[in-house]
């Protein structure tokens, strides 16, 4: 047992740190900002990340030959931390690059790796559809296979990022004769296909547009359709039917790991620090019985949610496997996150209604536009409901319900 | 960085499961409830004479030497089987003797590995508040002496105990506290045993101008404050650990019994009413686990650790009796009949969250830490004493 990072990954986060305070400033802050909403990347923010990329910190755990820099997954951890902190940047090559590492051929890897990690490739998830979400086992988009190509028709809905997205990693039926999860087949699709169109649905809590760190700051996500898209068969990553361990081996992942931790937990400092402030509000509230008990409980369970994370990477970097533990840190953390959040706004009052821009807001209003992002963290990547169901069968054994 | 167990540890943790295991039933943990000083004496011998004692003692004392980690998977295992052993009663005590006693009461440990010598300690007081504030009992120093006069409340195993460290007020220098060795059967001192739902041997004690030689004091002069909390901590960590270890176990009965029962055609632990309350379980013990583990190596560790150690017990207070009751949710009727056992985890739990500190009391610790200096904060790494 060891709880603390070593000296080695602490001079990490001040190298990483320092870089950042130099080099992330309000100008690529703004450019970043921009191309996160579609309006194309500028100049300095791809200076930024290639300078970033020569240091191999996109995807410091992964293997050098596609690009990644052989390190450890704590390390990882440690940069991706102070990344997330810093720019709100999410390192580690985005969601489809893990599959294709485990699951691709050595074509794949070339192709799609290195690309994503230098975020020449970027994916979006096409997972949920109108009909479904956290069971994708009901997953109707179809692709049919025509010689050496699939045509896709159907319908894929919360498509964060395809505004930006090069390509989607798309789970769709293969077998239209399969039932539930066999016949599911992943195809990595270029975007801007004849026949795919994206259309943006957006979020609640960006009217107006939500502070920096705001949990789920998504501004928008899409809805995105295919009629008829041909695309060549070597697209299909792993075998065809195949797909539900290819996209289980990639949406653990995304449970777990500093975005999933830091998501959780911000509003936890913000509250504390804020509380430190020598106005009026602060001096009386700071000395309220009620309001200290409520911050230090919430305050401890920030540190279960970092002490789950500690334990996911401490499985990664040993090279273990989840059982349940991805599962209920994807229950504590987006619950903790909701809870927090509405303690925090009945310790403010009505200041805490009070959204970026408002006069008297408090700071930039970001509790406000929490209230409308936190509880999205229970839904998104498998609802907490499903995520209980999965520590039940798989970490405790209990049976599935009769039919 | 890495929060698992490594290799020894899942060793050392599977040896204590199988000696607890083959050694600890639920029909001994009955009889012994029903026992004059509600301790088994034969289970305490063996558990000492297997070398569970001195894990974390240091090597000149005849211990091990191990991190401080080790005697919380003990601790989480005597949970876990409830062992009526005068475990908790006599480690704090220990290893705060192992720490800071001079030569002589550190030749005390070797009674103890012997199984010769019990002890306990006492810092709780009337209010029954767990807070240095409350600790009144006078300690006036006469002489070579010092002449203890008041009480002391919910003293853990104190009547199986032979020497009990007990903290007190200088009566001289009203803003220190001390800590010293006081046997049981001192002059002045006298008992009363209480009735807690834990049924362990819990004592009010009462000090009528009590003398020991200034000698019996533990600690360099002015250390005293630091050592009365560090009695508290330690103390409050080792039950989050019990709590986890007895949480745990319940969930595991709490399983058997859903995988097995059956309603409406199928077993109940098929029904995600039933699962979903299983799985806030398994979060409740890992969260109290984690947390308590990650304060005991840092006390090990020599680092800043009373915000840990607060985190561990309020959180542990309320998480580990929501695992009992829905323990016992689950288990229906059954579980509240005397003669079935989930009855024993639970009350015992229900006490030991109830003992070393409430959650309210706890969290001001955490508060002042986050609220009471300047510095920005940071999950992970807020500024404490």
């Amino acid at each position: 047992m060891n709880f603390l990072f070593n000296a080695e990954e602490e001079q990490l986060r001040a190298t990483v740190r320092e870089f950042l305070l130099e080099h992330f400033t309000e100008d690529v802050r703004a450019e970043n900002m921009a191309g996160k909403r579609g309006e194309g990347w500028g100049p300095l923010i791809r200076k930024f990340f290639d300078t970033v990329n020569e240091k191999r910190w996109f995807a410091w755990s992964w293997p050098t030959e596609f690009g990644g820099g052989g390190g450890n997954r704590t390390a990882q951890f440690v940069i991706e931390e102070e990344f997330y902190r810093y720019t709100g940047i999410t390192l580690g090559g985005g969601t489809g690059a893990p599959a294709i590492l485990s699951f691709g051929t050595a074509a794949q890897k070339q192709e799609f790796v290195p690309g994503a990690i230098k975020r020449d490739i970027i994916f979006c998830q096409g997972y949920s559809e109108p009909g479904c979400g956290t069971d994708l086992a009901g997953i109707r988009c179809r692709a049919k296979r025509m010689g050496d190509k699939y045509i896709i028709t159907g319908q894929k809905i919360y498509t964060t990022n395809a505004q930006n997205a090069t390509h989607i990693f798309l789970m769709c039926r293969t077998d239209p004769d399969s039932v539930r999860h066999r016949g599911l087949s992943i195809l990595l699709v270029p975007m801007g296909m004849p026949g795919m169109t994206v259309r943006p649905l957006w979020t609640v809590q960006n009217d107006p547009p939500a502070p920096f760190g705001t949990t789920y700051g998504e501004e928008r996500t899409n809805e995105v359709f295919f009629d008829d898209v041909e695309v060549p068969a070597s697209c299909l990553l792993g075998e065809e039917g195949g797909g539900w361990e290819v996209a289980r081996r990639g949406l653990n992942l995304d449970r777990v790991g500093a975005w999933r931790y830091l998501i959780s937990v911000m509003r936890d400092e913000d509250i504390v620090n804020w509380l430190h402030g020598d106005g009026e509000l602060q001096d009386s509230l700071r000395d309220d019985a009620q309001v200290r008990d409520k911050v230090a409980e919430m305050w401890t369970e920030a540190e279960v949610c970092r002490l789950m994370t500690m334990r996911s990477i401490s499985i990664e970097q040993n090279g273990g496997k989840f059982t349940y533990e991805g599962s209920a840190e994807k229950v504590f953390a987006p619950e903790h996150s909701v809870r927090t959040t509405e303690a925090i706004s009945q310790i403010l009052g009505p200041y805490a209604q009070l959204m970026q821009g408002s006069p008297d807001a408090i700071e930039k209003g970001v509790f406000a536009h929490n209230i409308l992002g936190a509880y999205q963290s229970t839904i998104n990547h498998g609802s907490v409901q499903v995520m209980r169901d999965q520590v039940a069968r798989v970490g405790l054994g209990l049976p599935r319900a009769a039919k | 960085m890495d929060i698992l167990l490594d290799d020894q540890e899942v060793q050392i943790k599977e040896a204590a499961s199988e000696f607890l295991a083959g050694e600890c039933s639920s029909a001994l943990v009955r009889k012994i409830e029903t026992d004059a000083l509600q301790y088994s004496p034969a289970l305490w011998t063996k558990f000492a004479e297997n070398g569970w004692l001195q894990l974390c003692l240091s090597e000149k004392n005849g211990g091990e030497a191990l991190p401080l980690t080790y005697l919380g998977l003990l601790f989480e295992l005597v949970g876990y089987h409830i062992a009526p052993i005068p475990l908790h009663s006599t480690m704090v005590p220990a290893m705060v003797i192992d720490r800071h006693g001079s030569p002589e009461q550190q030749q005390l440990l070797q009674g103890m590995l012997a199984s010769e010598l019990i002890l306990s300690h006492a810092v709780a007081e009337k209010n029954g508040r767990w807070t240095t504030d409350s600790i009144a009992l006078d300690g006036r120093i006469e002489g070579n002496e010092l002449v203890l006069h008041g009480v002391k409340s919910f003293v853990g195993s104190y009547r199986a105990s032979q020497l009990c460290l007990v903290v007190y007020r200088e009566a001289q220098a009203p803003h220190a506290l001390g800590a010293v060795l006081v046997p049981t059967d001192a002059k002045g001192l006298s008992s009363e045993a209480l009735v807690s739902m834990a049924k362990d041997g819990e004592s009010n004690l009462k000090f009528d101008h009590v003398r020991v030689p200034l000698s019996a004091r533990v600690g360099q002069p002015g250390q005293g404050n630091a050592i009365a909390l560090e009695v508290m901590d330690l103390s409050a960590v080792l039950y989050a650990s019990m709590m986890a270890g007895a949480g745990q176990r319940t969930l595991d009965m709490a399983v058997a019994h859903a995988k097995q029962r059956e309603a409406f055609g199928q077993p109940i632990g098929a029904f995600q009413a039933i699962q979903h309350l299983c799985a806030n379980m398994v979060n409740a013990i890992d969260g109290t686990t984690m947390l308590s583990r990650e304060a005991l190596w840092r006390i090990d560790q020599k680092l800043a650790y009373r915000v840990n150690v607060a985190q561990a017990k309020s959180f542990g207070n309320e998480q580990c009796m929501m695992v009992v009751r829905s323990a016992q949710q689950i288990h229906g009727g059954m579980g509240f009949i005397r003669d079935f056992d989930l009855n024993l985890w639970y009350r015992r739990v229900a006490s030991w969250s109830l003992r070393g500190g409430t959650a309210a009391e706890h969290r001001r610790t955490i508060a002042a830490a986050l609220l009471d200096q300047p510095g920005k904060v940071r999950i992970g790494a807020i500024p404490q004493q």
